[in-house]
Parts: structure tokens; C-alpha cells; sequence
């Protein structure tokens, strides 16, 4: 009890969890690693491009939490958009219809998510837990198992391998996401009240925040927010496939947990998740350079992940 | 004379970089009732919560029975012989009444099943001993009022036998009724030859009950006088540190009712409580709801801001008839409101004072769709001032303020709104003497310039010393409605009579 109430509440070590765990972690590979290449700007540069989908996600994600609520659907809406962008494109239609209907794909149902929950006053793990299996098989369904390939050169460039002054396009995009996540999350009318919904929900009724029209927001963002980490997966792979995402579930909302949002609400920050993503990407790119096979990879994986999330979270309980 | 059943040494505690209690003495004799009190954020609860365990203190010493204990939880302050009744309570709210009770002590059978029925007749017993027969022991404590759960937490307190029994604030929610039966208690308690430490803002009280006084100020303790041998002004005096008269005199107001009144309510049936209830507001009129608890007089005040579904009735305000669904609605007609249950409705106690002003304003903070943190903490920082809440500045997290200061921020998300209308339930819980002299001037401004209040409170002193007119509310009906201004021969008899 003694030393953790805060000073002036400006400065929380707890705050800082994150940006700790990453250089921890980063100086532990870059040791462990030293002649298996971690260290090398090419491969610093391809964990930054395999986690970006992760990174939008998180941002996302962010908003849901902040929000107090959760979903588990994201994974299941990168199949289906991922898909829906590859097909559109397959049937030649222009690149930027084509991500359209990819994002539409995820706002569509984060609306129906939102709408679902706030109308019927259902908790948003039970919905959108039938909604991952619903677009699950959705995607499954709409070709057959098929994968889509994707020929289009300028989309594949601009959204998965493309560079721009040396820099990795992906990066790019987190980059811009990040930046508006933040600013929309911190600077504006609509994140406070995400936030103080989430922080307490009827207070923020009381206070004239339209505490539903909130919540459906923050599922149209994570849908939408899961639609662009599928475009971008499309763009890196040349194609979708009904597989994709499926494993991005517990990585993104721990990525958020470890980055310093609230999973019960009330506070979130999107550069915290976007480092988390990357401390996710760190040791996934680690365990691979270690030349563990994949089983052990999945329990290192597991276990350092059960590890980062009690100890950021172990930190913040105790104010 | 005795050897003091507790003596509380040179007591220091910080926050951080805070000190909140310099070097603090307190004694409490065998068999007595002390009175502490203090402005808001004195350190009083502080205080208290370090005899208690909760929180550490940095130094000093506590003696027990002569001799010194040293403890750092409340599991062992109770084996000590102390219990507490916090200021904010500490029930779970899904559990039933006598589950609470006896928490983590419930009787087993002998395949370690609960033997709930065993807790029940307990509780009957203890609550029986505190005169109160309204409340079920197998009723869940969410389904209770404020009033009931202050005296389940009473009950939850006595169940441990304790030697020293500290009350922080227990009668802040509690009717007139229900005060008189919990000081019959204290008063059987002090009999057992219990000590109580006795929290409160209700300077009266004090002096009806307490055999000492303490007075905190800044986290020193400036005055203990055994309550024969000082008086309400001194007591004031030392609290502020300076000689004042805080009474709020009443002021003398022409409204004129030939005008179309501000508000108007017709026919209001919320539920199966309130049942059918008419009324107007004037411009330039405080008009006060009195009634015992569960008489539908919060959720008259719930349904006119739109928390509350109305079965039947209209809101007529300024001649226009207001469809009122939302509080958003409510917002939107020119409507504030002070709820009646600070830390539920009023605010989010991981939010800085800052953040928990800004919705109330947040029209006039905002460029394009950007808040402008500026502006914000600017009218923050004047509410700050005006209300003189305590805090190290706009940006404290509201969970770390005082009980009372917390409650200023509520009411300082009223005042900053531009309303004509502003709906007060119980609006000075827990707020000193002086800040509710004060928050009383800034409402009497308010209605002065053409605004109109509506009052709930279960101090019937305060209504009748601030109220225009009052209605009586009886079991969801308008009694009558009472004229109280200042020629008006209205007293708190009087009031008191015509609610039974
Ligand atoms: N956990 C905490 N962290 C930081 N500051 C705290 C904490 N708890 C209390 N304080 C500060 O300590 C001071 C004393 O608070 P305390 O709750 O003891 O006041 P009080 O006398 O009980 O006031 P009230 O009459 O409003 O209940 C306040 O200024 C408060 O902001
Ligand atoms: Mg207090």
C-alpha cells in the first residue's frame, strides 16, 4: 500500500509496464540472439511488417475495451473480409471498390454486434462468441474452403509489399493508423466518452452520453479496424484464405492487455497496444530464429505470454 | 479516571509527496463516544483507516489497552477488538443480507456445507437488537436502499463484538427515524461499555451524542474538549480556523406566481410508487420534496431527468410540453441533476477531476470535434476555487479525494452546466458545514436569476431553511404542499409531523 499511491498521478511507473517489458524482452533476444540475426535492420524491419495486422487490430481493440466491452469476433471478420476483398478483385473490380466492400465487410458486423448488444442488454463476450462462429463458417462457406488468389500488382503494393523512401508500406499503415487511434481516442469528444463509458457506464448515462450509440461506435471500429488488418494480410500473401486471423485472437487482446489498457473499461491508449503488438511480434520472430518447431514455439509462446499480461496487470492492481 | 482504551500517538501518513496527518494524538476513553470531526479532506477517515488496518501509517504509535500494537490489515485490527463502518460501504451487493453479515464466518455442517439458516437467525438477533424490523435477512442487498444498507453494515460491524467501534459517517443517509433509532443504539452500545469513535458532519449530532470532541484540521489536530465544557461556535472556529457564522440566512424572494410557471408536472406515475403526482415550479423557486425514504421522492426527481421510465404523466416546461425519454433529452431541455449515489451515478472515480467536468461543458470545449484540454481546465480550476474542493489539482483521480470533496465534484458537474433546471437529491451528503453554506449561496444566486430548483432531502432542517414551498410526499401521493417562505411559520416540527 505504502509507496504505489501515485505522486501527482501524472507519473505511474504502472504506465510504463509496457515500454519496460519491450526493452526487457528486446535486450534479452538481442543477447540470447547475437549471432542468430534478431539484431540485423532486416529482420527489426520484419517484425515491424508481420505485426502490423496485429498492431490495427490492437488499436481497434483498444476501443472495445476502453469501452468495457470485448470482441472475440475479430478474427473470424479478417477471414471473411480477406476473402470478400480477394473475390471483388477477382471479378476486376476497381482496387479501391474492393476494399470497400472488404471494410464494409467488418463494419457491417460490428454494427450488428453493436446493435445486438445494446439492444437486447446481452454481455458482448456471449454475442460476439457466436458471431466469430457465425463469420467463421461464413467464410468457410462463401468459396468453398477455396483460397482466393490475388494477381493485382498496385494492390498488392500498396497494401503488403510495397515501400515507400525504404520503408516497408506495412509500416506505414501502423503508423497511420496509430496516429489517428490516438488522437481519436485522446483528443476528441467521441474517445473521452468511450473512455468514461467504459469507466462507468451509468455516470456517463447521467452525464448525457449516449452510452449505446458509444458502444455500437466501438464495435464499427474493431470490425472495421479487423477489415484493414485483412486487407493488409491480402496484400502481404497475394491472396486470402479462410484460415487467416484464426490465431490472431489471443495475441491482439493480450498485445492490449500488456500495452496498458483496462480490460474492465475506462482506459486505453492505442501506443501502448501498437508496443504491445510489438513485444507479441518480438517473440514470435524470436522463437522462430531459435529454431524451436512449432509445438515448443506454441508453449513459449503461451507461457511468456500468461507472463507479460499478470505482471502488467499485477502492477495496476495494486493502486 | 481510567486508563484510555486506545491512544492514538504522533500519527503521521503521506500520500506520496503528500502529508495528509502531521503528527496526529488521539484518545479514545472506555465507554465513551468521540466525536471527530473536520472539514473535507481533514484527514478524518485517514485517520480512522489506519486504526483500522486499511492503510499504514508512516509513523507514531497505537496503544491498545495500554499496550502497543503494531497491525497492518483489518482482519487483525478486528482481533484487536476494532471494527469499522466505512464511509463508503463495503457490501457485496449480490449477496443476501445475512450472507454479508457473517462473511467468511458462516457455520458449517459437518460436510463443510453452509448452514445458512443458522446466519439468518443471527442476523435477526443482531438487527433486532438495533430495533429495526424492515429488513429481511434473505433480501439481496442490491434490492436495499441506502438507508437499509448503512444499518446492514452497522449489523455486519456489531457482529464482530468489537471493544472500539468506528463510524464514519453512518447517518449521512439515513432519515431523521432512522438516525434516532441508530443513537438509541449507540447509546445501548456505549452501555456495553463499547467505545465509539463517531464520524460526522452534522455538528447537532455531535453534540447530542458525543461525551468528547476532536477536531481535525489540515491533518493536525487542533482541539479535544469534552463536549460540556465547548460550544457549536467554538467547535466551528477551530475546524475553519477562523470565527464565522455559516448560518445560511434565508433569503427573502418575490416570486411571482402569475407568470407561466418553469416547470410543470402533471400527473407523474413512475412504476408502482410514485402514483400520480402534479406540481409546478416557478421561476426563481427552490421547491422541496420531502418524504421518508422509499416514498417515490428520487424517483420523481429519476423520471424528470429521464433515467426512469414514467408510465403516465406530462412535463410541461416553459409552456412547451417536453417529451423527457433519456437524460440526454433531459440535458437537451435545460435540465441538471446532483444524483442521490455519488460513486454509482455521479461519477468515474478513475477519471481526474478534469475529466469528470468535462461532459457537462463539452459543447463549449470543443473545437471542431477536438477537446480543448485548455478551456476545460480552466472551468475546472474555477469550480475548484468556487466549491473549495481540496485536491492537489484538476488533474487528481477522483477516487483519491475525500468522501465530501468527491461529493463537490458532483456538484460542481451541475453548477457548470447552463440549466434552468436543476434537480438536487440529497445534494450535501457528507459535505462540511462551510462548503454547504457555500454551495447553498451559489443555488440561492441560481434560482435569483430566473432559474428553478427542485429539492430532495432527508434533513428536513435543510428544506425548511432553503425551500420556498414543500411538497409532502406520502407513500407516492402529494400530501399537501407547503408554503415555507420566509414569512411562512414552517420549522422542521412542523415538517416532521406532517410526513409520519
Ligand atoms: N489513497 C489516497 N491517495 C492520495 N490521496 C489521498 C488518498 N486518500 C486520501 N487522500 C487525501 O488525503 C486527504 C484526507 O482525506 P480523508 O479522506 O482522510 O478526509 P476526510 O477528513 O475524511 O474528509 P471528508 O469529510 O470529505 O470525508 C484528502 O486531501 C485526500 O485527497
Ligand atoms: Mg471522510
Amino acid at each position: 500500500m505504502k509507496d504505489s499511491n501515485l505522486k501527482s498521478n501524472r507519473f505511474k511507473v504502472s504506465d510504463y509496464v509496457v515500454y519496460i517489458s519491450f526493452f526487457g524482452i528486446f535486450a534479452l533476444f538481442s543477447i540470447i540472439l547475437y549471432d542468430g540475426g534478431f539484431l540485423t535492420g532486416q529482420n527489426l524491419l520484419n517484425i515491424t511488417r508481420q505485426t502490423a495486422m496485429i498492431s490495427v487490430m490492437a488499436i481497434g481493440t483498444t476501443f472495445v475495451l476502453s469501452a468495457g466491452e470485448i470482441d472475440l469476433s475479430i478474427g473470424s471478420i479478417v477471414a471473411l473480409s480477406a476473402l470478400i476483398t480477394a473475390i471483388s478483385l477477382r471479378m476486376d473490380l476497381n482496387i479501391w471498390i474492393a476494399v470497400l466492400a472488404g471494410l464494409s465487410t467488418g463494419a457491417f458486423i460490428g454494427f450488428v454486434n453493436g446493435i445486438i448488444i445494446t439492444k437486447l442488454r446481452v454481455p458482448s463476450f456471449l454475442i460476439t462468441l457466436g458471431m466469430m462462429t457465425i463469420v467463421a463458417g461464413l467464410a468457410r462457406w462463401i468459396t468453398n474452403l477455396e483460397a482466393v488468389p490475388v494477381i493485382n500488382d498496385t494492390f498488392n503494393y500498396i497494401f503488403g509489399n510495397g515501400k515507400v523512401f525504404g520503408i516497408p508500406i506495412l509500416l506505414l499503415w501502423t503508423v497511420i493508423f496509430l496516429v489517428f487511434g490516438q488522437i481519436f481516442l485522446k483528443k476528441t469528444s467521441f474517445g473521452r466518452s468511450v473512455l468514461s463509458t467504459g469507466g462507468n457506464k451509468i455516470a456517463s448515462l447521467f452525464t448525457g452520453i449516449n452510452v449505446d450509440k458509444i458502444k455500437i461506435a466501438v464495435f464499427i471500429i474493431s470490425g472495421v479496424s479487423a477489415s484493414f488488418a485483412a486487407i493488409l494480410y491480402t496484400g502481404r500473401l497475394e491472396g486470402a484464405r479462410y484460415t487467416l486471423g484464426q490465431a490472431d485472437l489471443l495475441l491482439v487482446i493480450a498485445a492490449v492487455i500488456i500495452g496498458g489498457t483496462r480490460l474492465s473499461g475506462g482506459k486505453g491508449t492505442c501506443v501502448g497496444s501498437v508496443v504491445g503488438s510489438l513485444i507479441m511480434g518480438m517473440i514470435a520472430n524470436g522463437l522462430v530464429l531459435m529454431n524451436l518447431n512449432i509445438a515448443l514455439q506454441m508453449v513459449f509462446r503461451g507461457l511468456i505470454i500468461i507472463i507479460a499480461v499478470s505482471f502488467s496487470l499485477r502492477e495496476r492492481k495494486r493502486l | 479516571m481510567k486508563e484510555p482504551i486506545l491512544k492514538m500517538l504522533g500519527i503521521s501518513k503521506s500520500f506520496s509527496t503528500v502529508e495528509v496527518l502531521h503528527n496526529v494524538d488521539f484518545t479514545l476513553n472506555i465507554g465513551e463516544i468521540h466525536g471527530l470531526v473536520g472539514q473535507n479532506g481533514a484527514g478524518k477517515s485517514t485517520l480512522m483507516k489506519i486504526l483500522n488496518g486499511v492503510e499504514v501509517k508512516d509513523s507514531g504509535n497505537i496503544i491498545i489497552f495500554g499496550k502497543e500494537e503494531e497491525y497492518n490489515n483489518p482482519i487483525q485490527a478486528r482481533e484487536k477488538g476494532i471494527s469499522m463502518i466505512f464511509q463508503e460501504f463495503s457490501l457485496v451487493s449480490s449477496l443476501t443480507v445475512s450472507q454479508n453479515i457473517f462473511l467468511t464466518r458462516e457455520s458449517h455442517n459437518f460436510l463443510r456445507l453452509l448452514k445458512d439458516k443458522e446466519s439468518e437467525k443471527n442476523t435477526i438477533k443482531i438487527l433486532k437488537e438495533l430495533d429495526v424490523e424492515n429488513i429481511n435477512p434473505n433480501e439481496y442487498v442490491e434490492n436495499l436502499g441506502t438507508g437499509p444498507q448503512q444499518i446492514v453494515e452497522i449489523a455486519k460491524a456489531l457482529s464482530h463484538e468489537p471493544k472500539i467501534l468506528i463510524m464514519d459517517e453512518p447517518t449521512a443517509s439515513l432519515s431523521s427515524h432512522e438516525i434516532e433509532s441508530l443513537f438509541i443504539v449507540i447509546n445501548k452500545l456505549k452501555k456495553r461499555g463499547i467505545s465509539i469513535i463517531f464520524v460526522s458532519h452534522y455538528l447537532r449530532e455531535i453534540f447530542e451524542i458525543c461525551d468528547r470532541v476532536t477536531v481535525l484540521r489540515d491533518g493536525n489536530k487542533v482541539f479535544e474538549e469534552k463536549i460540556l465544557n465547548t460550544n457549536l461556535k467554538e467547535v466551528i472556529a477551530k475546524m475553519t480556523g477562523k470565527e464565522q457564522d455559516l448560518q445560511v440566512s434565508k433569503r427573502k424572494r418575490q416570486i411571482d406566481r402569475s407568470k407561466p410557471p418553469l416547470l410543470e408536472i402533471n400527473n407523474l406515475v413512475v412504476g408502482d410508487i410514485v402514483k400520480g403526482i402534479s406540481f409546478k415550479v416557478w421561476h426563481g423557486e427552490i421547491f422541496g420534496i420531502a418524504g421518508l425514504l422509499g416514498s417515490g421522492r428520487s424517483e420523481i426527481i429519476n423520471s424528470i431527468y429521464g433515467v426512469y421510465k414514467k408510465k403516465k404523466g406530462e412535463i410541461i416546461i416553459d409552456e412547451k410540453r417536453t417529451s423527457i425519454n433519456s437524460p440526454n433529452d433531459a440535458i437537451r431541455a435545460g435540465i441538471a441533476i446532483v444524483p442521490e449515489d455519488r460513486r454509482e451515478h455521479g461519477l468515474i472515480l478513475d477519471f481526474s477531476i478534469k475529466d469528470n467536468i468535462l461532459f457537462s461543458v463539452i459543447k463549449k470545449i470543443l473545437s471542431f470535434i477536438f477537446i480543448n484540454d485548455k478551456k476545460a481546465s480552466k472551468i475546472t480550476n474555477d469550480s475548484i476555487n468556487k466549491l473549495n474542493i481540496k485536491a492537489s489539482g484538476f488533474w487528481q483521480v477522483v477516487k483519491f479525494l475525500s468522501g465530501g470533496n468527491q461529493q463537490k465534484v458532483v456538484v460542481a458537474k451541475s453548477l457548470v452546466t447552463d440549466s434552468k433546471i436543476l434537480l438536487l437529491d440529497d445534494p450535501s451528503i457528507g459535505i462540511d458545514i462551510q462548503a454547504k453554506s457555500e454551495i447553498m449561496n451559489i443555488i440561492n444566486d441560481f434560482v435569483e436569476s430566473g432559474n428553478g430548483v427542485i429539492f430532495v432531502s432527508s434533513e428536513f432542517d435543510e428544506l425548511v431553511s432553503f425551500c420556498d414551498r414543500i411538497l409532502v410526499l406520502k407513500k407516492g401521493e402529494v400530501d399537501s404542499i407547503v408554503d415555507c417562505g420566509i414569512e411562512a411559520n414552517m420549522s422542521e416540527e412542523i415538517l416532521l409531523e406532517k410526513i409520519q
